[in-house]
């Protein structure tokens, strides 16, 4: 009966954040908009120079963190900004909040990858040799991106939603995560048929790991004294 | 008391050891001094961060506030530490420029002490930054405590998941440290008197927080 109770709170409160979020599409529009403009940029400034593979994988990764950092910490300030903070402090339970929360900002992110990555590719001349392995690096380079930015969303929200600040706090934490995404997207572009998932196991640990604390530890970040 | 004792009798005691009585290295020649600051160092600038992690912990868990300045006392860790891991990052380049012939070469090692300086500084960031909240302490402590989750991943598990990676070549360089037993016995009593200095300065900056928090309370007071 719980169980029930707690989950139809996280689809409740997962409908509500889309409602808002579709209403003035505030946080996609800024990720969109700046992973286009960048990525343009880049393909701009090149000028036609090939770039090799390695580049290539260290450019989108760069993009795709800097868009993950201008969208995905909207989630929070939001509530405090517009003052709804007290409101669902009281009416729902901290895990439910932040499951919801989560899967909100893992769907943003993953529908932000959807959208940058065939610009990319195609303003860029990405050549994909082993496609599988790309799409798995990039999914699961999202889950992990989007687990620890969602709870350090919550803590910088708290500090008044500090634009660079959350740049600061996030790119220490995101750098093992950039670090493995990297190398396993290289290896995808430059190699055919190659199959290496330790990678992947790694991210998914990290992502795992990542939101096991997260649960854990939200409600002293949610709640105040 | 007794760690500063310590530390008065260890510190000299490691400096001397270190200059006079050690033979220099085979390949390295007297450079290889700089072992017995340049190891120490970088291992209380890990021991300084994983106390600030202990103690947030520690805050986090203590409902009933038994335990007072928790928060003030990571902070004192974490402020220590930063110095450390800059000293590190110091003696190492210069170690790395005498062996390698560059200053910086972004290997495994040097790579997890930049994370640790950026920890570090996201921390300090954020801690200036939450300084008018009522809820500092515990959002600092719990963004310690996630760090504290991810050096890890940094330190150990991307060397093991990786075949890749190459092996540390610090370590390489200098395996004689294992074979000679001078070497081994002066870098022991370094980091020894290194750990010291590190709690001894510790305790100094936790007992001008207590002053501190003191007056600040009896100014309230009146």
């Amino acid at each position: 009966m719980e169980a029930s109770a707690s989950i139809k709170s996280v689809v409740s409160n997962l409908k509500k954040e889309f409602t808002i979020e579709f209403r003035n599409r505030f946080a996609v529009n800024v990720a969109l908009s700046f992973a286009a403009i960048s990525t343009i940029a880049i393909s701009l400034a090149l000028g036609g120079i090939p770039i090799s593979p390695k580049m290539k994988a260290v450019l989108f990764w760069i993009i795709m963190f800097f868009s993950a950092m201008n969208g995905l910490s909207h989630i929070f300030t939001r509530e405090e900004e517009e003052g709804t903070s007290l409101f669902l402090r009281l009416n729902v339970t901290p895990e439910s909040i932040l499951s919801s929360k989560l899967i909100f900002n893992i769907i943003i992110f993953l529908l932000l990858q959807i959208i940058i990555t065939p610009l990319y590719i195609f303003f860029l001349q990405v050549e994909i040799k082993s496609i599988i392995p790309f799409l798995l690096t990039l999914f699961t380079g999202g889950l992990s991106l989007a687990s620890i930015t969602t709870i350090l969303a919550a803590i910088v929200a708290k500090a008044g939603g500090k634009g660079s600040l959350f740049t600061i706090i996030s790119f220490p934490l995101v750098l093992p995560v950039l670090w493995i995404v990297i190398n396993s997207t290289f290896i995808s572009l430059d190699k055919q048929n190659y199959y290496q998932y330790n990678n992947l196991l790694f991210l998914l640990a990290f992502s795992a790991t990542i939101i096991a604390v997260s649960f854990l530890l939200f409600k002293y970040i949610w709640l105040e004294e | 008391m007794k760690i500063a004792m310590l530390v008065y009798i260890l510190m000299p005691l490691s400096i001397i050891l270190a200059f006079l009585w050690v033979p220099p290295a085979q390949f390295l020649g007297e450079a290889s001094r700089i072992l017995y600051f340049h190891v120490p160092v970088a291992m209380v600038s890990v021991i300084a961060f994983f106390v600030s992690g202990i103690y947030s912990i520690i805050y986090l868990y203590d409902k009933e506030k038994k335990y007072k300045l928790l928060e003030e006392k990571s902070f004192n860790s974490a402020r220590i530490g930063i110095l450390f891991t800059i000293l590190t990052i110091i003696t190492g380049s210069i170690w790395a420029k005498i062996s390698w012939g560059t200053y910086w070469n972004w290997d495994p090692r040097e790579s997890s002490i930049i994370i640790l300086l950026l920890i570090y500084l996201a921390y300090f960031s954020l801690r200036s930054a939450l300084s008018n909240n009522s809820n500092k302490n515990m959002l600092t402590s719990t963004y310690l405590i996630f760090a504290m989750i991810v050096v890890p991943f940094f330190v150990f598990i991307i060397p093991r998941v990786y075949p890749s990676l190459h092996p540390d070549p610090i370590i390489n360089a200098n395996r004689e440290i294992n074979l000679e037993e001078k070497m081994r016995l002066t870098l022991l009593i370094s980091v020894i008197s290194f750990t010291m200095l590190f709690f001894y300065i510790f305790n100094l900056t936790n007992k001008l927080s207590i002053i501190t928090d003191k007056i600040e309370e009896k100014n309230y007071e009146e």
